[in-house]
């Protein structure tokens, strides 16, 4: 029997010539990821000199620090943060990517997403290198195993193997796939897996729909999302590879825990309603709450095709007087690219508020909502207090809906709106 | 270094779906820091006289998919401060059973447990036979833990455990 993209990326870092689903082993990453954040990389540090005893790390290469959360720091407490942060990567040799955009994105821009590398972060989120044929895993504060051994502790994940069938309608955007799927199967029906998503409308998914799926493997409780390879994301990957590997992907013979096959020709746009990232429900039957505020970005949404739809809605409209519209795009390179192609005018004009890239806006540390409030959103997660209030409400939806929703002033459908832009 | 076995009575039962375990505390309190006031929170919307009620030792049964949402740490921080000593439930979210199994807090997987269990009935936890033996003489077995997890709780924490590591012993 085969093997799974999993378990061949696993086998070659536990340096075994082969593992299977369920062995337990110790495994080298190719790269150890991390934003700065208080409770995690302060401690890292600390306790890697304090408790261990070691000044620095093997392969300060394999390292890579990002300051994308508290950007633009608003406290000198922040701001002291951040310079232990730059003093460390300095001291060790490891690159700190400061400004440059959610470091999950740039993570792939700068070639860490190279197909068939095993990447570990302490950030679920990471999984979204999944889209490239990465294997990355958050580890939460065990991301401190990584930085005193060369090695992590895992027991090899199981696969469930999603085939995705049909054609996306017009106005369904690859969020509104994600959150499908964690209606289908459930949010715990990839418990400790791996989400293995394929068939004809990955195929057909550019690479950022990918990345959207990959980076909310959490939500059907998965330990990561990975995509065999194709010619797609190996072009994209290639020439920004950090280390050579050769791609890999799962044999046609593959053994997987599951393999659950959904067509999604009859899906329409979504919206995940508070308190839990589990509750999916119809964008239809929602249409018309009112709302107070707009995020359009994150690390899961605030791409091209994200912008490029909020654009086709915004343009020549208006945001509703008293709705505040925030759009971030992901990384600096994309809000270049969405400013090379005319949006961020498109957005200005629309009375949004632009943004450089930053995390801050997804949990609430700037834009944040007080008790009342309602948000339509693209972040990553709606729980209580995620943007401000605990008494305030997040309602998750595409970018389409969220530009089309801030013109209204309420939970809009952004078809009709689209379907006149492209008249 | 065997684990100890641990015997408590069942101080509360989570049946929930997908329980959010910043409920515990209520969201609102999840940034606070000092374990007192933490600990004054915990469980005040579900039973008030919790606190008063529970003894060290004594033991969480949760349901499907525990944990699940963004968990934090201060909830658990909380029933520890209180006495509670493990948490079973009829399965866990990955992500908050990764944070806690490296603050040392023993869990297990023990799909049944909701429908046997009933408050403040005793348990034990066989770490050896690999089951959780109830007062009434119900027995289930729970999923077996991966060596590294026994190991992180044998030696309480993840620090424990890494220094383990680093002592050149396996395991």
């Amino acid at each position: 029997m085969g093997f799974t993209i999993t378990e061949k990326i696993l086998a070659r870092v536990a340096q075994r010539p082969a593992v299977r689903a369920g062995d337990e082993v110790l495994a080298r990453p190719d790269f150890v990821i991390a934003y700065d954040f208080p409770g995690y990389t302060d401690v890292i540090f600390k306790q890697m000199k304090d408790d261990f005893g070691i000044d620095r790390v093997t392969d300060p290469k394999r390292f890579a620090l990002f300051i994308d959360h508290m950007v633009p720091v608003a406290t000198p407490k922040e701001e002291e943060l951040h310079i232990q942060t730059r003093q460390w990567g300095a001291q060790q040799g490891v690159p700190v990517y400061e400004r440059k955009g959610i470091g999950h994105q740039v993570s792939a821009e700068l070639g860490y997403a190279t197909p068939g590398a095993f990447a570990v972060h302490f950030d679920g989120h990471i999984s979204q290198l999944g889209a490239f044929g990465t294997l990355a895993i958050g580890l939460r504060r065990n991301l401190l195993e990584a930085f005193v051994n060369d090695t992590v502790s895992l027991r090899v994940p199981a696969t469930v193997r999603v085939n995705l069938h049909g054609e996306l309608r017009h106005g369904v955007m690859a969020r509104d796939v994600f959150h499908h799927i964690v209606r289908v199967m459930g949010p715990a029906s990839c418990a400790f897996k791996v989400l293995e998503l394929g068939g004809p409308v990955i195929d057909a998914m550019s690479i950022e729909g990918r990345q959207t799926l990959c980076g909310q493997a959490m939500f059907v409780g998965a330990t990561t999302a990975i995509v065999n390879p194709d010619q797609k994301a190996i072009a994209y990957a290639r020439d920004r590879a950090r280390i050579q590997l050769d791609p890999v992907s799962s044999d046609a013979d593959a053994v997987y825990e599951r393999v659950v096959d959904i067509d999604i020709s009859a899906l329409e746009p979504i919206v995940v309603i508070p308190p839990s990232p589990a509750r999916t429900r119809d964008l239809t039957d929602f249409i018309g709450l009112p709302i107070h505020a707009g995020y359009l970005g994150s690390c899961a949404s605030g791409r091209m095709e994200d912008l490029r739809a909020a654009a086709q809605v915004l343009r020549g409209r208006q945001v509703a007087p008293g709705v505040s519209l925030h759009i971030v795009p992901t990384s600096q390179a994309i809000m270049s690219q969405a400013a090379a192609e005319g949006l961020i005018q498109v957005f200005s004009d629309s009375g949004a508020f632009v943004s450089s890239p930053s995390c801050d806006y997804c949990f609430g540390r700037i834009g944040t909502m007080t008790a009342g409030q309602r948000a339509v959103s693209t972040g990553t997660l709606n729980v209580p207090g995620r943007m401000g209030s605990t008494d305030s409400e997040i309602y998750i939806c595409n970018a389409a809906v969220v530009a089309a929703s801030a013109v209204a002033g309420s939970i809009a459908d952004p078809r009709p709106l689209l379907a006149a832009s492209a008249a | 270094m065997a684990l100890e076995n641990i015997s408590g009575r069942i101080a509360w039962i989570f049946p929930d779906e997908d329980f959010d375990v910043d409920q515990i505390v209520g969201v609102k309190n999840i940034k606070i820091t000092d374990i007192e006031e933490l600990a004054a929170q915990a469980m005040k919307d579900y039973d008030p006289t919790f606190a008063q009620q529970v003894r060290p030792g004594d033991v969480l049964v949760g349901g499907v998919n525990f944990g699940y949402g963004h968990p934090h740490y201060p909830p658990l921080r909380a029933m520890r401060h209180l006495g509670i000593r493990a948490l079973i439930a009829e399965s866990f979210s990955p992500g908050f059973w990764r944070g806690e199994m490296s603050m040392g807090f023993p869990m297990v997987a023990c799909p049944g447990i909701l429908k046997v269990a009933k408050r403040w009935e005793p348990l034990t936890i066989n770490w050896a036979r690999q089951q959780v033996v109830l007062a009434s003489g119900t027995t289930l077995p729970f999923l077996p833990l991966a060596s590294a997890d026994l190991s992180m709780l044998e030696h309480g924490g993840l620090t424990g455990y890494l220094k383990h590591r680093a002592s050149g012993t396996t395991a």
